[in-house]
Parts: structure tokens; C-alpha cells; sequence
């Protein structure tokens, strides 16, 4: 199986360390994700896994060996780039031919991989058009077709629907994810958009400064964040996370009776786990300070106490600014988290 | 603080027709977004609107006055550019403080005046930095307190936060809203992201090349789309639209639709809206307006995907060719490959005409 | 087979080895340039310093091998510091210099900014603005000379311009000669800075132009706070190249006026030019090369240092 390993791989540029003591296996034919705020280190390990640097410490293995002095050309990994790089001068099938006839393959292997690479993302039809006459989901599919005809180990891809208009992503990532499946091969793929993560990954790595903090299936990930920083990084709008001072049993604004286990300094409760009622006596007083309608769902904002809170609520309820309301928290979805910010189990 | 009017405004480069007979109003103090994917002409109107281009017919008043003839540094506007256009070549505070240094101001004015606007935007640590080199989170910033440095009436911002990353983009949101708040100023706004516009937005101007769609509140766009392209462009997913032929029958009005089977019967307004279609039209519901019901009572679709982002999970249905997407929360289970019926809730079904693509309204 | 295998022959070399053998091919492709290089710069400045220590001439019947025989150590250093002439000769280049390219550089940013710019006809002005520098400039030295005589072109046109017979005899005048040598040197090389300064203008972001008017800046604010201080490193680089040049000036003054009248435009290449050719005294003129060579080494350095100090990257 073409399993792509890191073993505490450590990567410095001078003083700054990129990649610090990472450690992870994705497995064969695995969307996995590499994800986390700009500078993280995300790049730098696609950098690594392609060849293109060399840790400075640990192994990166591919399907069993190790491939540190492995030169990019000889690791059999596929690049797509975000802006694709396809010929425009050549013919779709003349592009998914490119590698091969470079590699001087023979005809017979050029034309079973080009007709398999074909049928694999349904672009029989399109094989005699130029790029230049392709729509934009047909271009990415003649480009990971000429990926695929070099029988690669693992497809990589740097964050590459971005810069797309925002209705675009949204169909593009499900395309990405239908095409991995069609491909069959291992994708990892780098990307700072949470939402894009989740939907696309069947695991994902979170990362910190070139640490990995947490690596998962992303429901998995959201449901139990190993840390504050995870909780925070994953949903939209993201976790409230408030001192324990705020969340206590008599005295606190939030009662969370007894469930906070020692150590707890922090709590996190999401958006949409937050009930927003009548001003009724039950549950914490808070005043709306802001009202997002969204369509489907509505944010709002609350002030508890001076504190600012976001409540994420389903359709369109009738609330204003400046309403009072009574807010409570679904307390058995409440996370808890120590001094350093590390999860701690419910008591 | 300003009103501006559009009226009839025409943009053609060569022989083709950037913007066509746009007419807006944009209220004193409102904060007005333009919408619409690449090419619809939302980042046109905005350089008309600040001076950068001329139009080829029609007026742009600001107030009560004209602004024809006006030149660009002449009408008082804000302008953040998509990729901030920072001088590099100065510090943070040279470049916050360029403005009111080429208008002559004191000293002492302008010193108090970038304290105020490095503290609202966070700068103050970074005042004295070369500009170069620093990160996109902030040369948004600072593109944004550079402009808003000189108060002007009208701010004009021209998708500035489509190079910063995601996550950053929620935290700008909410801070581009304090600052319209805080000077009360006129803001437009050109994006091309529906959430952006909704989230931000008094008015959202909905555009589709050169065309202005609608203009309304987010949750007008939303409830009642004019047309086709709103009804997708807004919300997400857009709004699914099924193609359908109104039929008459025993209990009243209904959509066939065909390998879906037949609609439940429409209420009064919407069957006077479909009678007046003149032949198929498209029936439409939100994803988010869906409930799951037993076999018989809804529409009957395989499940092919399941995106599961977060608080929502979002479903991709199928059958015979014909897609539609469901929103559920995370409680709802269900499976690729799975067989279920959806039912729109009452109240969320829109019709449109086919041909036109134009809402059906009951009366 | 597995469609998922790396291919079996993959070696297993160290990184470092790879490494190396980039650079050794890199080595190997560039030394036929190294080599010309080698001959044509440094080959001749050891040469150079070796005659300079000699006071060997080619009337002296010893090919330059056997110069050492003649061997005088650094009096033709010390001559050259006591050499009247050859100063006043670097005197007359200095003015040359301190006249020509600020004129050069300021008309050359001029016609930038008229053409950074569209205008009706900006291709054919284009065009004829560069022509001067295509000239041959001992060309350009002839065509002058007769520009200038008494009878000639300039003096007939300023005679209409002013309505009354004007008989200068520029090239006859030791001030106005030096005048006549300068118009023409501005009036070849200004094209050049033209060029340079117009390629530098051009890479000024278009939007912050726009920024800038639009936070209210007027068109020479815009160019003295954005424009030039973007321009910086290309300023430098334009009056670098035309300083090193205008140094060096040799033909087209040369032609126009031959050194004179007397001396009176004599610039160091003239002096140089003439006691080579004149007096052969080839390790004096070693001597005096390799002085200004370093001379002038120095001085770039340290200006370029100390642009690069007051400076931001552009």
C-alpha cells in the first residue's frame, strides 16, 4: 500500500523552525488534509513530501522506505497547481499524453493509460478541444488526468481553489472530492479554509507553527478538540471560549453546575449549542448587541455581563438589538479546557 | 455624509457592455453591497462611483450634485483596492497619515488623528514598520485606516478581503462594520461572496453581467428572490429549482415534476402564480426550508454526497438527473446511497417562470 | 502490478552528492565564459600594473615581456601626482561631468514623464527621441563640428532668432568650445537616461497612483512621494552608468575640436589619447590608468554605499 509517513520531522530555516517534530501517516487512496492559519507550516511539508527540501531531522517514508535523499524527480509524487499549467497550445489528450511520450514510454502503455485516465474523470468527450475551449472544472480534470497518467504514488494540491469566486468553491470542493474518489490515489491537501477541510477531507491534520495538534476525521476533530486552539480554528462563527470565572455554579453568569472537572480554566461552547429565549428568569440575562440573518441561520450576538457571545440560531426568529433575552447553554455539549489549553474530559 | 444615485448608468469598453441602465439609490449613511460573480460589472459601477472611470450614459449624484466632470481626487471618497495598493516604500504611519499630510494638515492633528485610527484597527504597535513585508492581515488594515483617515463621506471597498485568509476574513467583517457604524459613513461594497454581503450589508445590490438583479435586504434576497439567479447566487447552497409543469387536478394546483413524482397541492397564492405561468416553470425551496417525511409524502432522492461542515451537514440528493441539496444539522443521519423524501416546509416553496427565469408572485 | 508502487530502481544517493554534481556541471558550462573573461579583464590589468612599474616604450626596441629591464619602480606614480597637465585635464572632465549629466538626468526624467503617457504620435516622437543615441559618435563629433563653424547651422539660426548677424566662433573659443562639446554630448546621451529613467517610471504600481489620488495628493506630490522613491535604485543605476561614461568622453569630443583650441578641452582620455599616440611613453600612461582605475573604484563604492544607506529598496 502507498502509505506517505512522517517520523519527527523537523525542518528549520535558520532560526525560524517550519516544520516541528511532525509525525503522521496518511493512508492509501486517503483525502487527507493539511490545515491551519497561513505561516503554519503547511507549504513547507508539501515542500518536504515532494522532495523539493530535505528535513533536518526524522524520515519521510513513502510505502514502507525512506525517501529523505530520494531527488522530487525519482519519488513519483504529482503536483497540481493552482493554476493548473495546462499547454495551450496542445489538445487536451495531447497534455494527458505530455508525460508519457516525455518519459518515452511506448504507444500501447500510452494509449491503455490515457483511455483509463479518461474514463477515470470523464473527459472522453472533451479529449480533442484545446484548454483554452474547456470549462473551468474540465481544465482541473485534464490536469489531474496528466497527474495520473505517470501512475503516481500520491497527488498533492497547494490550497488551489482560493482565489476562486466564493459560489465556485462551493462546487468545485465537491468536484475535488468526487475526482479523488474516481482517481483512486492518495490526495493531500493544503488549505487555511475550515469549511473547505471538513467537507473535502476524510482526515485532516490541524497545524500549529509547524506543529501538528491534532489529526482526525473532521467530524471527529469538531466534536472533540484536543485543545482550545483546535476548538477555535474549526466552525464558523467560531467557539465561544470564556474564562471559568464566567461559568459557575452560584456566582457565575452561566450555571454549569458541578460538570467542569478540576483544572478547567477555560470553557468552550459553540454558536449553535447556545439556546437564545424570552427574557424569562431561566438561564443567564444577556442583551442582543447584534443580529446577523443569514438566511437560513441567524448569528447573534449577546452581551453577558460585558462579555460578548455568539449564538448561532436556525431560520430567521424575531430578534432585535438591544432586546433583552435569556440565554442557556446545552451544558453535555460544553468543552472544557486546562490552564495551557488542552481539553480535559468532563468530569 | 452622503446619498448617492445612480441613474441610468451605462458602461461600454469597445463594443462591449459592461454595465447596462443601472439604476440605485444608496442611502446617507447605508451600508450598500454589490453582488455578483466575476464580470457582472459590480467593480465598474464602483469606479464610476469614485471617479476612476466615466460612464458612457447615464448621471451619478452625489447629494444633489452631479459628479460628471468631477475629477477623481476631487470627490472626497474612500477607496480600499482589492490588493490594498499600501505604499511600500513607507512606514505604517506614512501611509496612514498620506492624506491628511498632502492636504497640509497640522501636526498635531495628524498625530492625534492616526493615534485614533491605529488604536481602532490594532495598529499601534506596527506604526513605525516599513510597510513591506508585512502580513496581509494587516496591510488590509491599513489600507482600510489609511482611507478612513480622512473621513470621507463615501467609502468605497473593492473586495478587500478576498486575499485574506478565511479565517481573518470573520474578524474583518465585524470590524469593517465598527468603523461604518462608528463614522456613520455611506459604505459600498463589492464582493462576490453571498455571506459576506448578507452578513454586512443594509442593502444588497445583486448583479449579473451588467444587469442589476434586485436590490433589497439580505433577508429580502433571501425570502424573495426576483429571479432565477438570485434565488441561486443567495444563500448556502443556493436555492434548489426543479423543473416543473403546473397541473390542475380534484384538490387544486399542483407541479409535476416529473421523475419526482407530483407536488403537494399549492396554496392559493402560489397556484394564482402558477396559473399565470405561460408554461413550465421552476419550483423552488431553500435547502435549508427541508424536512425529512416518510415514503409517499415528499419528494423521493438518493443521497450521493454528505458534506458534514461543522454545525451543518449539508446533503446531495439525486435522482435521474435532477440534484438538490438538503441542509440538516448533525443530528440527521443519513447515508451515501440512502433513499429519502423530502418535503419542503410550508411557506418556503417559490415558483418561477421558466422561460424568464422571473419570480411567480402570488398576489 | 501495483499501481501504487514507486519505481524499483530508485536510488539511494546522499543528498549531498546531488547537490554536487549541479555544481560541477555548472562549473564546467560556464568556464568557457570564465576564461574570456579571465583574458579579456584581468590578463590585461596585470599587465597593465606591470608596465606602470617600468618606464618602458615601444621605441625602447625590447618587446613588453622584457619591460622589467627598465625597471623604475613607482616614479611613474610620483610623476603622475606632480603632472600639471593631467590634472588640469581631470579638472576639465570634472566640469564636463558636473554639467552634462545632471542636464542629461533632468530632461531624460522630463521626456519620461511626458511619456509615461499616451498622446497623439508618441510612437514616431519615440522613435526620432532615440535616434541620437543610434549615432556613431565620432559621427556625431563630425556633425557637430560643422554645426558649429562659424558659418554654419547654429550660428545662422541664432542669428534669425535674435535678428541680428551672429559670427561666434564657437570651436575657436576655449569657454565656448567646451560649451559646444557639452551640447553635444547632451545631445546624444540624454536619450539613453530617457530610456532607463522611462523603464523605472513604467514599474510604478498603477494602483497606488490611483491610491494616492485619491487620498487627495496633487500631481507633483504624487511624484515626489511616490514616484521618485520608487525610482531610486534605477536613478542610481542611470547616473552611475552616464558618470562611469562620461568620464571616459573621447570621440565625438575629440572629433569636434581635437583637444582645443590648445588645451582647452582637453579631458583625461584626450591627454591620455595624445601622449600615447605622441609621446609612447606607455608606462606612464600604464600609470595613470591604473591611478584613475582605482580612483574611480573608490568613488562608485562609497556613492553607491551611501545611496543604498539613505535609501529604501524601490
Amino acid at each position: 500500500m502507498a502509505e506517505i509517513s512522517f517520523r519527527n520531522v523537523t525542518k528549520r530555516y535558520g532560526q525560524t523552525v517550519a516544520v516541528d517534530d511532525a509525525s503522521f501517516t496518511v493512508a492509501d487512496n486517503e483525502f487527507f488534509c493539511l490545515f491551519g492559519p497561513p505561516l503554519s507550516g503547511k507549504t513547507t511539508m508539501l515542500r518536504l513530501i515532494l522532495g523539493l527540501e530535505r528535513p533536518d531531522e526524522g524520515e519521510i517514508l513513502i510505502d514502507g522506505r525512506r525517501v529523505n535523499e530520494v531527488s522530487p524527480a525519482r519519488r513519483n509524487i504529482a503536483m497540481v497547481f493552482q493554476n493548473l499549467a495546462l499547454f495551450p497550445h496542445m489538445t487536451a489528450e495531447q497534455n494527458v499524453r505530455f508525460p508519457l511520450v516525455e518519459r518515452g514510454e511506448t504507444e500501447a502503455v500510452i494509449a491503455a493509460r490515457l483511455k483509463d485516465a479518461a474514463a477515470k474523470l470523464h473527459i472522453g468527450h472533451v479529449l480533442h478541444k484545446m484548454p483554452g475551449q474547456l470549462s473551468g472544472g474540465e481544465r482541473q480534470r485534464v490536469a489531474i488526468a496528466r497527474a495520473l497518467v505517470r501512475d503516481p504514488v500520491a497527488f498533492l494540491m497547494d490550497d488551489p481553489i482560493s482565489a476562486l469566486d466564493a459560489r465556485l468553491r462551493e462546487e468545485t470542493r465537491v468536484e475535488l472530492k468526487r475526482i479523488q474518489r474516481e482517481a483512486g490515489r492518495t490526495l493531500i491537501y493544503v488549505t487555511h479554509d475550515q469549511e473547505e477541510a471538513m467537507s473535502v477531507a476524510d482526515r485532516m491534520a490541524i497545524l500549529e507553527q509547524g506543529a501538528i495538534r491534532q489529526i482526525g476525521r473532521p467530524v471527529e476533530i469538531y466534536d472533540h478538540p484536543a485543545s482550545a486552539y483546535v476548538a477555535r480554528l474549526l466552525g464558523a462563527p467560531a467557539m465561544n471560549i470564556l474564562p471559568v470565572g464566567m461559568v459557575q455554579g452560584g456566582g457565575g453568569v452561566i450555571r454549569l453546575e458541578g460538570l467542569a472537572p478540576a483544572g478547567t480554566a477555560e470553557i468552550g461552547v459553540r454558536p449553535e449549542d447556545i439556546r437564545v429565549g424570552a427574557h424569562d428568569g431561566h438561564g443567564a440575562a444577556a442583551k442582543v448587541w447584534e443580529v446577523e440573518p443569514l438566511g437560513g441561520t441567524t448569528v447573534v450576538t449577546l452581551d453577558v455581563g460585558g462579555r460578548m457571545l455568539r449564538a448561532l440560531m436556525r431560520g430567521q426568529p424575531d430578534i432585535r438589538v438591544e432586546t433583552p433575552v435569556t440565554l442557556s447553554v446545552d451544558l453535555g455539549r460544553a468543552h472544557f479546557f486546562g490552564a495551557g489549553g488542552q481539553a480535559l474530559r468532563r468530569a | 455624509m452622503t446619498a448617492i444615485r445612480l441613474e441610468n448608468l451605462v458602461k461600454r469598453f469597445g463594443g462591449f457592455t459592461a454595465l447596462k441602465t443601472m439604476d440605485l439609490s444608496i442611502g446617507d449613511g447605508e451600508f450598500m453591497a454589490l453582488l455578483g460573480p466575476s464580470g457582472c460589472g459590480k467593480s465598474t459601477t464602483m469606479n464610476m462611483i469614485a471617479g476612476m472611470e466615466e460612464p458612457s450614459e447615464g448621471r451619478i449624484l452625489f447629494g444633489d450634485r452631479d459628479m460628471a466632470g468631477v475629477a477623481m481626487g476631487k470627490r472626497g471618497v474612500g477607496f480600499v483596492f482589492q490588493n490594498y495598493a499600501i505604499f511600500t516604500h513607507m512606514t505604517v504611519r506614512q501611509n496612514l497619515d498620506y492624506g491628511l499630510r498632502m492636504a497640509r494638515r497640522s501636526k498635531a492633528e495628524i498625530a492625534r488623528r492616526t493615534a485614533a485610527i491605529a488604536d481602532l484597527l490594532q495598529l499601534g504597535d506596527l506604526l513605525d514598520r516599513p510597510a513591506l513585508g508585512l502580513s496581509v492581515n494587516i496591510l488590509q488594515r491599513v489600507a482600510i485606516g489609511r482611507s478612513a483617515m480622512m473621513e470621507p463621506a463615501i467609502f468605497l471597498l473593492d473586495e478587500p478581503l478576498s486575499n485574506v485568509d478565511a479565517a481573518f476574513r470573520a474578524v474583518m467583517r465585524t470590524e469593517l462594520k465598527h468603523i461604518q457604524r462608528e463614522f456613520r459613513q455611506t459604505m459600498v461594497y463589492v464582493t462576490h461572496d453571498q455571506l459576506e454581503a448578507m452578513t454586512m450589508a443594509d442593502r444588497i445590490a445583486v448583479m449579473d453581467h451588467g444587469v442589476l438583479q434586485q436590490v433589497g435586504t439580505p433577508l429580502e434576497v433571501y425570502n424573495n428572490p426576483a429571479n432565477v439567479f438570485v434565488a441561486r447566487f443567495i444563500g448556502a447552497p443556493g436555492m434548489n429549482l426543479l423543473p416543473g409543469v403546473p397541473v390542475e387536478g380534484a384538490e387544486g394546483l399542483r407541479i409535476d415534476l416529473g421523475a419526482l413524482g407530483r407536488s403537494v397541492v399549492l396554496d392559493a397564492p402560489l397556484a394564482a402564480a402558477a396559473r399565470r405561468a405561460k408554461g413550465s416553470v421552476q419550483f423552488g425551496f431553500r435547502p435549508e426550508q427541508v424536512e425529512l417525511v416518510s415514503a409517499g409524502a415528499g419528494l423521493g432522492m438518493t443521497v450521493g454526497f454528505v458534506e458534514r461542515i461543522g454545525a451543518r451537514t449539508i446533503v446531495h440528493l439525486e435522482r435521474d438527473g435532477i440534484t438538490a441539496k438538503a441542509v440538516f444539522d448533525n443530528d440527521t443521519r443519513v447515508a451515501v446511497g440512502d433513499l429519502v423524501h423530502l418535503a419542503p416546509q410550508p411557506g418556503a416553496l417559490r415558483l418561477f417562470d421558466a422561460e424568464s427565469g422571473a419570480a411567480l408572485r402570488g398576489i | 502490478m501495483t499501481t501504487a508502487e514507486i519505481r524499483k530502481d530508485m536510488p539511494t544517493r546522499p543528498a549531498a552528492r546531488e547537490a554536487d554534481e549541479g555544481a560541477r556541471l555548472g562549473l564546467r558550462l560556464t568556464l568557457p565564459a570564465q576564461l574570456l573573461v579571465l583574458f579579456i579583464s584581468v590578463f590585461p590589468l596585470l599587465m597593465q600594473l606591470y608596465i606602470s612599474l617600468t618606464d618602458w616604450s615601444p621605441l625602447s626596441g625590447l618587446g613588453w615581456p622584457h619591460a622589467h629591464e627598465m625597471w623604475n619602480g613607482f616614479a611613474n606614480y610620483v610623476d603622475v601626482a606632480g603632472d600639471g597637465r593631467l590634472w588640469s585635464a581631470l579638472g576639465r572632465t570634472a566640469l564636463v561631468m558636473a554639467v552634462c549629466v545632471p542636464v542629461e538626468f533632468l530632461l531624460g526624467l522630463a521626456l519620461a514623464t511626458l511619456f509615461a503617457d499616451s498622446f497623439p504620435g508618441k510612437r514616431v516622437f519615440y522613435s526620432i527621441l532615440i535616434m541620437p543615441m543610434m549615432v556613431v559618435p565620432a559621427v556625431a563629433g563630425y556633425m557637430f563640428y560643422m554645426l558649429f563653424q562659424s558659418g554654419g547651422p547654429v550660428n545662422d539660426i541664432l542669428s534669425s532668432l535674435l535678428g541680428m548677424p551672429v559670427t561666434v566662433a564657437w570651436l575657436s573659443d576655449p569657454m565656448l568650445a567646451m560649451l559646444a562639446v557639452m551640447v553635444a554630448d547632451i545631445w546624444q546621451w540624454t536619450p539613453l537616461m530617457f530610456l532607463i529613467l522611462l523603464a523605472g517610471l513604467v514599474g510604478v504600481p498603477e494602483d497606488q497612483m490611483k491610491a494616492a489620488t485619491l487620498l487627495g495628493a496633487s500631481p507633483w506630490q504624487k511624484f515626489r512621494t511616490i514616484v521618485l522613491p520608487r525610482m531610486k535604485t534605477i536613478i542610481i543605476i542611470a547616473l552611475a552608468i552616464r558618470v562611469i561614461e562620461c568620464f571616459k568622453i573621447f570621440d565625438t569630443l575629440f572629433i569636434m575640436t581635437g583637444g582645443g583650441p590648445g588645451v582647452a578641452t582637453e579631458t583625461i582620455s584626450v591627454y591620455i589619447y595624445k601622449i600615447t599616440t605622441q609621446d609612447l611613453i606607455w608606462g606612464y600612461v600604464a600609470a595613470i590608468a591604473l591611478v584613475i582605475l582605482l580612483v574611480l573604484s573608490v568613488a562608485c563604492v562609497w556613492a553607491m554605499k551611501r545611496m543604498a544607506r539613505k535609501g529604501q529598496p524601490a
